[in-house]
């Protein structure tokens, strides 16, 4: 069984972002990367199905982390070996400019990846729900269109689901709103995009580094030219809004008044 | 009376106690003595070389270095000839023991002539000044010696201290075998010369002696042999890790991982269990116990001998051997009371976190608190996973200064002083005490951890990191001098740090504050603050041996008093060894039986130096600080709180 992971690497969450002088980008120049966190979920999730095949009988399990970005990608896709992916795939697009990835929509960078997929032969392809940084959430759906494959998106965890219609089948545990769950099951292959938090991460650890120096790290081209549908018009740092408001009264009230809007309003009661 | 008359009055008493010799020996008893002389060191030997092949086999030490060898020669000669340590941490059994220790240096030449006599050769010459003046000198030793393993003996087995434990029966025998020795040698000094009494007693005496010898090997009384080494051989830091060499070296992970310096402290163990009896982790019922953990590692190389590939760590219910558990492992709170009380160089640290290390670094060790810090100290940069937002909007609102290369201090405020809402306090009052000595400082815009909670757990692959971006962070921004208010901190920037680089020079703020001590009494204002327990952390005093400067800055603040255990001997707060980030404790809380102490010296304050220290005790008077607990303050904030209030000018104050 072979299952790919396709990544995505965003500026850390704690950087200080600059915007570009022609107000259309971010300046990329002193900005550190990380792993999008969805897509460590994601990856996180693809480890332990490959030790559940293992201990299930269902053979080895090989996970194939992909990402698509200039050279400075690496570091995430080497992050992912050293937490436990088997071997590595890099889309190398120019570091800007024609091709890049500042030139690329969510559906240019999904044509990318599915290109790379489709010479993989995967029966799974999990990716984050969204990117931390444009949060369009739409790569992960647009790939499986564009690879044919059946998909679900929120998904917290993955069972395999025994056989059935003339191959495996999955189980998928899908996150609704207000803590409702949904039980899915399909057909593989499938793509499925992954929502953050249904599974502990793990940490990075010395031997992960290492062994991950030894594992294969293939470089494709980015054959597809760039052909955005949409254009950045402009890019601007929020604005802050916010709103204070006092509750006043007794201690009794006060408490009362904030329950009450932690309840209905906020909803995290 | 002059030192030589003296001597001429014992050289003249003794000539009245001379050794009784037995008349010269035939050729059967020679042939009989040399049969057994060859039979013991046979026997020694058959038992002793396994063990010296377990030590020798063992992993080369790489990082092993003679130097500094005025350290080494200096500690050889306190802790073996002077029994300093053993003396100092349990005094009448640590006396007795110096006894026996010296009575056996006494002892060499006296035994090595007896047993050359017994083939016609007296090197030490019986019958002149010098040999009739020594072994009355040897027979005063023998006095002392009996006494004190009789003394020994009814302490081992009608007293029976708890920190013993099992006590074997071996070490009844060996006292019995001690005994016997003096006894024989003490009777020989009164019977009559050539006599067969002084016969018997020589035979007897030679005998005991025989077959003391084999029995050293293999029991807790190979100490005897090893000790001296293993003192003068010992890592010359207090809880110094060795580097990881090469790409297949993680830590402790199996047998072939123990490394040469390991095996020889491990065979070098008493069992004396001084360090289970200070250390916090085991008095209060976790799984560790150091001196099972030591008594470990050698029954495993026992079982496995050196080299093997048998992994250390065994948990679960077939693993047997609980001592060397990963449960153990990480209660430990690293700090070091079992390393400094070990009176034969036995050190527990490298260890307790090489087993870390290797459990992490292999990512056997899955925890969920602990994967949660790894994560927060990866993406966040600090151990209590806070955004760095949260340290600007802290800065900005103390209008503390950024360092600009232009001030004389960098405050290095830790992840503490940075986000914990008692640490900033904390930071801020120091900050305040620093401006009232007119010391220019500034603060670092980023700072991140120093790695302490991952290098204490074991994960060698965060710690680098961060040791690497602070180096990098202080060589960009500057810094030649900073302060800190963290103990560890200082430890981890000062000591271990230094496998990446050399790190400006670092202090703690006591001594910081102490060493103004003039200046800041003269500013001081108002009553002095009543009683005050100073509680010693450990990452100040035994891992830099810093005791009197916080006492000084104590002083200045109010009658400084002391907790029943302290300086060395200091009791643990259970926050250190990354164990404030691992959720509940198993047992008793470590900080409960602290507090409880400090309460009792019924001072009104209690005065602390660490920031974690602070937070634990915060914690445990809440719990256990009945309805008027002591008020809790840094040392800082005592020193704070009498000087007057100024605004932070040096600093534009933003909003
Ligand atoms: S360092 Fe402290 S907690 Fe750890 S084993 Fe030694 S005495 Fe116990
Ligand atoms: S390790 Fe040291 S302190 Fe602990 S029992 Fe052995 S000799 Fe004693």
């Amino acid at each position: 069984m072979k299952i790919v992971v396709a990544v995505k690497q965003v500026p850390e969450r704690e950087a200080a972002l600059r915007v570009t002088p022609d107000g259309r980008g971010i300046d990329e120049s002193d900005v550190e990367w990380t792993m999008n966190e969805p897509d460590a979920y994601a990856l996180e999730e693809a480890l332990q199905l490959k030790q559940r095949a293992a201990d299930a009988g269902l053979g080895e399990a090989e996970v194939v982390v992909l990402c698509a970005g200039p050279e400075r990608v690496q570091s995430t896709l080497r992050e992912a070996l050293a937490k436990g992916a088997d071997r590595a795939l890099h889309v190398v697009t120019p570091e800007s400019g024609e091709g890049s990835l500042a030139e690329r929509g969510s559906l240019d960078v999904a044509r990318l990846l599915a290109e790379a997929v489709k010479g993989e032969q995967p029966e799974l392809v999990l990716t984050g729900l969204q990117s931390d940084d444009l949060g369009a959430g739409q790569t992960g759906v647009v790939m499986a269109e564009l690879l044919g494959v059946p998909h679900a998106t929120l998904v917290l965890q993955v069972e395999f689901a025994g056989q059935g219609g003339g191959g495996r089948r999955i189980k998928v545990r899908r996150e609704l709103e207000d803590g409702w769950t949904q039980f899915v099951e399909m057909p593989l292959p499938a793509l499925l995009t992954i929502q953050s938090g249904g599974n502990r991460l793990r940490y990075a650890t010395l031997m992960g580094i290492k062994r991950a120096r030894q594992k294969e790290m293939r470089e494709l081209s980015a054959a597809a030219p760039a052909q955005r549908v949409d254009e950045v018009v402009r890019v601007s740092p929020p604005l802050r809004v916010k709103q204070t408001e006092m509750l006043t009264g007794a201690a009794e009230e006060i408490a009362a008044k904030l329950v009450e809007r932690l309840r209905f309003e906020v909803k995290v009661l | 009376m002059t030192v030589a008359g003296m001597l001429a009055g014992m050289v003249g008493a003794s000539r009245n106690l001379q050794l009784a010799e037995p008349a010269k020996f035939g050729l059967g008893e020679r042939v009989l003595l040399a049969a057994l002389m060859l039979g013991s060191a046979g026997l020694f030997a058959w038992r002793g070389a396994p063990i010296a092949l377990a030590i020798w086999g063992s992993k080369k030490d790489e990082d092993l270095r003679l130097r500094p060898l005025g350290r080494r020669l200096w500690r050889f000669f306190w802790e073996v000839l002077c029994q300093a340590k053993v003396i100092r941490q349990r005094r009448l059994p640590g006396l007795a023991h110096a006894l026996v220790y010296w009575g056996f240096l006494a002892f060499a030449l006296v035994t090595m002539n007896d047993l050359a006599e017994g083939f016609g050769c007296d090197f030490l010459g019986h019958a002149g000044a010098f040999g009739t003046f020594y072994e009355a000198f040897a027979g005063v030793w023998a006095l002392l010696v009996a006494l004190a393993i009789a003394g020994l003996f009814a302490r081992r087995f009608l007293v029976r201290p708890k920190w013993l434990g099992e006590v074997s029966p071996e070490s009844g025998v060996i006292a019995l075998l001690i005994f016997a020795l003096m006894a024989t040698y003490l009777a020989m000094l009164v019977v009559k010369q050539h006599s067969p009494a002084a016969a018997y007693l020589w035979w007897a005496h030679t005998l005991v002696l025989l077959t003391f010898l084999p029995i050293i090997p293999g029991t807790k009384h190979l100490h005897l042999l090893l000790s001296p080494l293993t003192v003068f051989l010992k890592r010359p830091e207090f809880s110094q890790l060795p580097k990881l060499e090469g790409d297949e070296d993680f830590g402790l992970v199996a047998g072939k991982d123990l490394t040469r310096i390991i095996a020889l402290q491990a065979y070098s163990c008493v069992e004396c269990g001084r360090c289970t009896e200070h250390c916090p982790a085991a008095a209060t019922g976790k799984v560790l116990n150091p001196k099972e953990v030591v008594l470990g590692v050698k029954t495993f190389l026992n079982v496995h001998g050196p080299g093997s590939d048998a992994p250390l760590l065994q948990d679960g219910p077939e693993g047997g051997q609980r001592a060397l558990s990963m449960q153990a492992a990480f209660a430990c709170t690293t700090c070091g009371s079992c390393e400094y009380q070990c009176p034969v160089g036995v050190q527990h640290l490298p260890v307790l976190i090489g087993l870390r290390r290797g459990a992490v670094n292999t990512g056997a060790w899955e925890d969920r608190y602990g994967t949660k810090l790894f994560l927060n100290l990866e993406k966040q940069g600090n151990s209590l996973g806070m955004g760095a937002a949260e340290r600007d909007k802290f800065i900005a609102r103390q209008g503390f200064p950024l360092f600009d290369g232009s001030q004389e201090y960098c405050l290095w405020l830790g992840c503490m002083g940075s986000y914990d809402p008692k640490g900033r306090e904390i930071a801020a009052d120091f900050a305040r005490v620093m401006q009232a000595l007119g010391t220019s400082f500034g603060v670092l815009k980023k700072e991140s951890c120093t790695g302490d909670p991952a290098r204490r757990l074991g994960n060698d692959l965060l710690f680098g990191e961060l040791a690497e971006q602070g180096l990098k962070n202080f060589a960009a921004a500057g810094v030649k001098k900073i302060v800190t208010i963290c103990p560890h901190c200082v430890r981890t920037i000062a000591g271990d740090w230094r496998e990446y680089g050399v790190a400006p020079e670092i202090e703690h703020h006591s001594e910081f504050m102490a060493r103004h001590a003039p200046l800041l009494e003269s500013l001081m204002t108002g009553e002095q603050g009543g009683s005050i327990v100073y509680h010693d952390p450990c990452y100040l005093g035994r891992y830099r041996e810093v005791y009197d400067p916080p006492r000084e800055v104590v002083a200045m603040a109010g009658e400084l008093v002391e907790a029943e255990r302290h300086r060395e001997r200091s009791f643990c707060c259970g926050a250190g060894g990354g164990l404030a980030f691992l959720g509940e404790e198993a047992g008793e809380r470590v900080s409960h039986g602290r507090v409880r102490e400090l309460i009792n010296t019924g001072a009104k304050t209690i005065g602390t130096a660490c920031p974690f220290c602070n937070s634990m005790f915060r914690d445990a008077l809440g719990q256990v600080g009945g309805a008027a607990p002591p008020q809790l303050l840094d040392i800082a904030q005592l020193v704070a709180r009498r000087l007057p209030v100024l605004a932070m000018v040096s600093g534009e104050p933003r909003s």
